[in-house]
């Protein structure tokens, strides 16, 4: 993922010169390649996130469109109050990326997880938030949070996520889009967690369990269309993250059911209330916390069986 | 200007600051006292560039109130500049204005960034100070911060960059009146020179008595020769204008009562209807 974060920011500070890549000691080689090319492009702002996130905002009324890079926790927990006053509050250009969501940083423990950052970030007022699921969708996602004129938060994977797309991809603020086709249940899922649901979609095949797979890419604003017809069409609705039950993915499609008075069973699949325990590579860690393909695949077909 | 005339400005300055905020019962009065002398330097003798008549011009020199609850001061100048209107400073804190206890960007022309919680603008300035410097432009980025406000963390992060990215075109000023709301700031933090500190950091370090125009002006028209960003500690009086309210940290956040607002009307030459027109809600 940050191979493709930087192969499309390249991109963008090419095309244009008020593209500002600000990091806090938190760049790749990649990041020199550009900072070598293009010098007054990349600023180092050290250790010292809340200055790098105000001082964006302060780039950003003056014309720059800064990308704030960092360490996903970093940029949702330690800046919170910079985010809001500077960044959203203040409704200014900023583009703020975060490396490693949910339990990418999977030797580090939790300081560096970032498992409630959806549920932090979601009620900041004109923050755009994407989260893509594979390496061509968050090029994507770069190039489409440039066209937004405004706060936007990108969460992204750092695990060598596999690439779920064959073709181009079809990527669109706002659209949730149906990644695989299935009667039996409605998944919603965001972020790169979603091979590990299609995966287990496989699995569940053999049981006589098809299931309808739908990427959430923006978790702001939400596609609540896309909630209200598999509402619809399937009683059981599942949605699966990398984040805390509470205030994530599931919580915004609680919502919708309620508030549009839907008719529909809800099962979420993510952290209990917990923060994730267990060091190891990303998918022992994932195992460790029971998000594994196989502990997602028990889980749905547990939903699956109960009315 | 007579030193005579001078004065009496200041007072009238002082008196605006002073009916604005007891006509709604709400005011920093002390925190804007404080910086009367600083910004009419900054605003009236002009050592702030910009066009009354287009204050959002590209090329104007920014200014933000990072200790925005000095607002009150900030509002009375720019009234007093034409850039707002008498109105909307009479509005203040009244339902439907435009201006608030903290300063809110876009709110009214010449709020350069929303303020309120410490510790963000000179990150904010730092952040204007680097885009002007990137595009080769010769506008400055001035930051008022409050002594207090100096033990937000953010602050030092925000110095220590701007002295490495040698943002010389930044100019922080720090309204150093010694006193927080609950004390001495030396008593409270320790810390008992903000010049010892910003030199450590390796900025261009100007002292300066704060209610001292002349030398106010003189230090704002000192060119800065040497690729540091500049801290100007401007020492002042916090409550400065009247008598009961100076250096007493008491007054961080309250209005006189009917005793102590004799005071004010006598050191201030408010005249008994220009009380009775404010009608506070005591």
């Amino acid at each position: 993922m940050q191979t493709s974060y930087v192969k499309a920011l390249y991109e963008l500070i090419k095309k244009d010169q008020n593209v500002i890549s600000c990091l806090s000691d938190s760049g790749t080689d990649y990041d020199e390649l550009i900072a070598r090319e293009f010098p007054s492009q990349v600023v180092n702002f050290g250790i010292s996130e809340n200055n790098q996130v105000a001082a964006a905002a302060g780039l950003a009324s003056c014309g720059k469109i800064p990308f704030v890079y960092t360490t996903n926790a970093f940029i949702a927990y330690r800046s919170y109050e910079f985010v809001r006053d500077d960044v959203c509050l203040q409704n200014q250009n900023v583009k703020l990326v975060g490396m490693g969501c949910g339990l990418n940083w999977s030797t580090l423990g939790s300081t560096h997880h970032t498992t409630e950052d959806i549920a932090a970030l979601k009620v900041l007022p004109n923050l755009t938030i994407l989260s893509p699921a594979s390496p061509k969708e968050l090029e994507a996602a770069v190039a489409a949070a440039y066209e937004i004129s405004g706060p936007v938060y990108i969460r992204m994977g750092m695990s060598n996520e596999q690439e779920i797309f064959n073709g181009p991809v079809n990527f669109k603020v706002g659209k949730n889009q149906v990644i695989k086709r299935g009667t039996t249940a409605a998944v919603f899922v965001t972020g790169s967690i979603i091979s590990a649901v299609l995966d287990a979609a496989e699995q569940l095949k053999k049981s006589g369990i098809t299931l309808q797979v739908i990427n959430v890419s923006t978790i702001k604003p939400f596609d609540e269309a896309s909630v209200v017809n598999c509402c619809k069409k399937y009683h059981n609705i599942i949605s699966v993250e990398e984040h805390s039950i509470i205030g994530g993915l599931g919580s915004s499609i609680a919502d919708i059911i309620a508030t549009k008075n839907l008719s529909a069973k809800l099962t979420k699949i993510g952290l209990a209330d917990a923060f994730a325990k267990g060091y190891g590579t990303h998918d022992e860690v994932l195992a460790a916390n029971g998000l594994s393909t196989k502990d997602i695949a028990q889980k749905i077909k547990q939903a699956c069986a109960t009315v | 200007m007579t030193k005579q005339d001078l004065d009496k400005t200041l007072k009238e300055i002082r008196k605006e600051i002073f009916l604005t905020g007891y006509s709604v019962n709400i005011a920093h009065l002390a925190s804007a006292f404080s910086l009367v002398e600083i910004l009419y330097s900054l605003y009236h003798n002009q050592h702030l560039h910009y066009d009354p008549k287009n204050p959002d011009k590209d090329t104007r020199d920014r200014f933000i109130l990072s200790k925005g609850h000095g607002s009150l001061a900030l509002y009375v100048m720019l009234a007093r500049e034409g850039i707002i209107s008498q109105e909307q400073l009479a509005s203040f804190c009244k339902p439907g204005s435009s201006l608030g206890g903290e300063p809110v960007l876009n709110s009214v022309p010449g709020i350069e960034a929303t303020s309120g919680s410490l510790g963000h603008g000179l990150s904010l300035g730092a952040g204007m100070a680097l885009a002007k410097k990137l595009d080769h432009r010769s506008e400055k980025v001035y930051v008022l911060l409050g002594d207090g406000e100096c033990q937000e963390g953010a602050i030092w992060e925000a110095v220590m960059f701007a002295a490495a990215k040698q943002l010389d075109n930044l100019i922080a000023i720090i309204d150093d009146n010694a006193l927080q709301k609950m004390g001495k700031t030396s008593d409270i933090m320790g810390i008992t020179s903000w010049a010892e500190q910003f030199k450590a950091f390796n900025w261009d370090v100007q002292e300066v008595d704060g209610h001292d125009v002349a030398a106010l002006d003189q230090i704002f028209a000192k060119p800065n020769t040497t690729k540091k960003p500049r801290a100007i500690i401007a020492h002042t009086i916090k409550g400065k204008g009247v008598s009961i309210v100076e250096g007493d940290a008491r007054w961080h956040w309250r209005l006189p009562s009917k005793r102590e607002l004799k005071t004010f009307v006598q050191e201030l030459n408010i005249s008994e209807e220009e009380i009775a027109s404010c009608r506070p809600a005591m």
